[in-house]
């Protein structure tokens, strides 16, 4: 081959080569897209539910609280018959099934919402205002376009009736879609459209927080100690390979260790964030350690050399000038430990964090789920209002290690280009 | 010969890597506030001698020294002497310039400060001002202290290292080969701070260039694998060496 | 001296090359000392033509030798004993150029003297001249063989030049007393002797340098001095 063939036949190789990379990164994105716009066309419809304006009348009378309730007064009152009667008026009928029917078209939560609102604008009695009540799960599907209205009666959810009330509601414009605050305030629910990811956020916010205090000093100063001032002999090297080894141990195993000895032996409360933190942390702080070390180790010598020749003792070298220069890589390695600890399902389902929560958390001894274990959960609901949550709870996990992750980057850079 | 007095004296040093020997009794002396260099080829010992005057070597834990180095009398490797205390007395300059990654300020400040030498930051700044004063580098950065030391040139840095090992105030400065990363003009620089420093400390410089040795000490040391040759003044040793391996390495002859 | 040969082989070269040079040089201007002695003595006013015109070749040798000093002390900073080599063989191509001048000056001086000089003066004369090309000879010897001895032999024998110098310029003032036509003939022998104790006189400097070159000491005490002449010309 002459010299000209080689030259031409390497720079085709090298053509092609980019070739294959571009295919790959494209492909790669493909895929990406194809995960996101899938979850995100799912899930989006979650952050809305949809509302039905009712007239309600507080008429004093009618309220039977008195003259001049307090709050208090209020939210411990009666409100049933009352609401049950305004409701019935968005289109009145004879028929008891048919009255059923309507009231069914409704979030049963209708009594709590007019309560609250009564309870927070105390000057309406007397006045008849008009109340976005949450429509129920199968309302918020059909306005969403996710119900099959061709299918026989007796296979629908909706009946006949129901449907008719809701056209002629829509047509006069009293069904609407407003913002889904529910889907952050509430805990979990057996009615899809008052369901909200608020219980299992602050379950894993709790647990995350557990997880950090306790895995990243411990792994912080296990990797000081080991790459700066442990002897090098065999015992290390044995301490090394077996933390190496943790790295990789499936997280299940370490959620079997949580339920043998935090549950069953120490007794500690079940379905808390306090039990799933201890877990995690276990699993966390040799993915800590890993990258700490490895920050650590590319810390150049002749930064300890002109340390220790201006006098600096070795546990000053150490702390004023290799842990420093190591931070932003233990920074990313940290961030990047517990937005796996976020993510993680099987550990927290055998310590029992599945339990059916609906009081949102406010203590790490508080039974919780977490976010991913909600989306668990919620996966294996029959109703068809979960499916959006569950991609929008998906959504809302991808966003948070995204911001994780931008946090980790953020924090690289404002070390190094202080540093350096 | 003005200076005579004995700063460094070393006795039957003997200096092991594990079982590999790199230093073979070698007894020589330093003169106080005097220059004196050290020469010969690659792996002859000289770096390992001049870590062994500030314990360096501790850091190499297969290391072992035998025999004794005294300063101003006193053995160094005795097991009541503090490390930290003998490093604040000798200060070293590295070959390859390594400022801390702090700002300038900073890295002549972090000795100052660990030793507690100053009390206050209006004494700081003073001990900073004399400190890059000193090193030639103060009219070069006076407007720019915060600004991080590795942000100034190869020369520039490796003065910033000389002003940071006189900070903490030393007797002695020991500088292993520290114009060999540096351009024709910074090196020259840093010869003239040489020559102005050893008015005040007692220097030792390991060096590969003859030329360097001859222009900045007053005393030349020649060794060859793990032995010292001679030793005598510079001038008799590039102008007529007593022993020929000297005079074969300084001509080129071998090396 | 180191048997060892330089790593850097154009260095080696260099040194060898001032070396042979210097040599050269010196077998030149033995030549030219030996020629012009030979015509005084002989008066021999032919050849006197052709050892004037061939100092120039000596002076050539003198700016290569210069030269060659220049490049290596630019090129290789030279230590120690490449040092002490590379500035004797300045200093000695600088004598060696001055002695070349006395033998050009003294073949000059032939054309104007008679054919009938006394025998006894035209012998001194020959004395001192064969001491004088025995000096350089075995100076440059020296110089060759890295003889220490040698060169200090020479270096003392500078005591023997002078003595033989004084005789002569006796000679020539007995000559000068005979007759008083004598005078200018008297005036280019008072030179031609002068001018062979000047050699000499660089040839004890070569021997100094020389001295230095091999011991990178110098040498101790006072030049011996012969018989001082005393100045009555």
């Amino acid at each position: 081959m002459t010299k000209e063939e080689r030259i031409k036949k390497r720079y085709r190789a090298e053509k092609r080569f980019k070739f294959y990379g571009i295919i790959s990164i494209l492909t790669a994105l493909l895929f990406v897209f194809i995960l996101v716009q899938n979850i995100v066309s799912k899930g989006s419809s979650a952050f809305f539910r949809t509302v039905i304006q009712t007239e309600v009348n507080f008429d004093k009378d009618a309220l039977g609280l008195g003259n001049n309730p307090s709050k208090e007064n209020v939210l411990q009152s009666d409100l049933f018959d009352f609401s049950v009667e305004n409701l019935l008026n968005i289109y009145p009928v004879d028929d008891f099934e048919r009255e059923n029917e309507i009231l069914l078209l409704f979030s049963p939560d209708y009594e709590i919402e007019i309560k609250k609102y009564l309870a927070n604008n105390l000057d309406v009695i007397g006045q008849t205002v008009i109340l976005e009540l949450t429509s129920s799960d199968d309302i918020d599907q059909l306005n969403k376009g996710n119900f099959p209205r061709e299918l026989p009666e007796n296979m629908r959810r909706v009946s006949d009736f129901q449907l008719e009330v809701f056209d002629k509601l829509n047509s006069e414009n009293q069904i609407s879609k407003i913002f889904n605050n529910y889907f952050f305030s509430n805990g979990d629910s057996r009615d899809p459209e008052l369901a909200g990811i608020g219980g299992s956020l602050m379950g894993s916010f709790f647990t995350v927080m557990i997880c950090l205090l306790l895995s990243f000093p411990v792994a912080i100063l296990a990797s000081i100690y080991l790459e700066e001032f442990a002897p090098k002999n065999r015992i290390t090297e044995i301490i090394e390979i077996n933390i190496n080894n943790l790295a990789a141990v499936p997280s299940i195993v370490y959620g079997l260790l949580g339920l043998g000895i935090l549950l069953n032996f120490m007794e500690f409360p079940r379905s808390t964030p306090l039990v799933a933190g201890i877990t995690l942390s276990l699993m966390t702080l040799p993915r800590i350690i890993i990258p700490c070390r490895a920050s650590l180790k590319a810390v150049p010598p002749s930064i300890r050399e002109g340390a220790l020749a201006v006098g600096a003792s070795k546990f000053q070298a150490v702390f004023h000038h290799v842990v420093p220069l190591a931070m932003p890589g233990t920074l990313s390695g940290t961030i990047i430990g517990l937005a796996q600890a976020l993510g993680e399902t099987a550990p927290l389902i055998l310590i029992g964090m599945v339990a059916f929560v609906v009081d949102v958390p406010t203590s790490p001894l508080d039974p919780s789920a977490s976010l991913p274990v909600q989306v668990y959960l919620w996966s294996e609901s029959a109703e068809r209002g979960f499916v959006e949550k569950t991609s929008a709870t998906i959504m809302m996990l991808l966003g948070f290690l995204i911001v994780m992750n931008f946090i980790a980057v953020y924090l690289r850079q404002k070390f190094e280009r202080k540093w350096n | 010969m003005k200076n005579s007095k004995v700063k460094i004296s070393s006795n039957n040093l003997n200096v092991y890597y594990g079982n590999k020997q790199a230093l073979f009794d070698v007894n020589l002396t330093l003169n106080e506030k005097e220059v004196t260099a050290l020469i010969g080829p690659s792996g002859c010992g000289k770096s390992t001698f001049i870590r062994c005057i500030n314990r360096m070597n501790d850091v190499i834990e297969i290391c072992r020294v035998e025999g004794s180095i005294k300063m101003d009398g006193m053995n160094i490797n005795d097991k009541g002497v503090d490390v930290v205390q003998l490093r604040e007395k000798v200060g070293m300059v590295f070959q390859k310039p390594n400022p801390f990654p702090k700002s300038i300020y900073d890295n002549i400040a972090y000795g100052p400060t660990i030793h507690g030498v100053v009390q206050n930051k209006n004494q700081m700044d003073e001990l900073v001002e004399n400190c890059l004063k000193k090193a030639a580098l103060w009219n070069e950065v006076k407007d720019r202290l915060q600004e991080p030391g590795t942000s100034l040139s190869g020369g520039q840095q490796q003065r910033l290292c000389i002003a940071r090992a006189i900070s903490v105030n030393p007797e002695v400065i020991l500088m292993d080969e520290p114009c060999s990363a540096l351009d024709p003009i910074a090196t020259a620089k840093i010869e003239e701070l040489i020559d102005e420093l050893r008015k005040t400390y007692t220097i030792v410089i390991v060096t590969h260039s003859m030329a360097q040795a001859v222009r900045v000490s007053q005393r030349t040391g020649f060794f060859h694998l793990g032995k010292l040759i001679e030793i005598d003044t510079t001038e008799k040793i590039f102008k007529n060496p007593g022993n020929n391996m000297t005079q074969d390495y300084i001509t080129g002859r071998f090396g | 001296m180191s048997e060892e040969s330089h790593i850097v082989k154009s260095y080696e070269e260099e040194l060898q090359n001032l070396h042979d040079t210097l040599i050269q040089m010196g077998a030149l201007t033995e030549s030219q000392l030996s020629d012009s002695l030979d015509a005084v003595i002989k008066v021999d006013k032919e050849s006197t033509d052709k050892i004037i015109n061939s100092d120039q070749k000596i002076n050539k040798f003198r700016s290569k030798i210069d030269t060659q000093i220049m490049n290596l002390l630019v090129k290789r900073a030279p230590m120690a004993i490449d040092l002490r080599s590379t500035i004797s063989a300045l200093k000695i191509s600088q004598d060696l150029e001055r002695i070349g001048d006395l033998a050009k000056s003294n073949a000059k001086k032939v054309k104007p003297l008679p054919y009938d000089l006394p025998d006894e003066l035209l012998q001194n004369l020959r004395r001192l001249g064969e001491l004088v090309q025995k000096q350089l000879s075995e100076v440059l010897d020296s110089y060759v063989n890295k003889g220490l001895d040698k060169a200090k032999t020479v270096w003392e024998n500078d005591e023997r030049v002078d003595d033989l110098t004084y005789i002569a310029m006796n000679s020539v003032t007995d000559f000068l007393s005979q007759d008083k036509k004598n005078l200018d003939f008297a005036t280019h022998l008072i030179f031609v002797t002068k001018n062979l104790e000047r050699a000499g006189d660089h040839i004890t400097n070569i021997a100094e340098s020389i001295y230095y070159l091999i011991k990178g000491e110098y040498l101790k005490g006072q030049r011996p001095k012969g018989r001082e002449i005393e100045d009555n010309v």
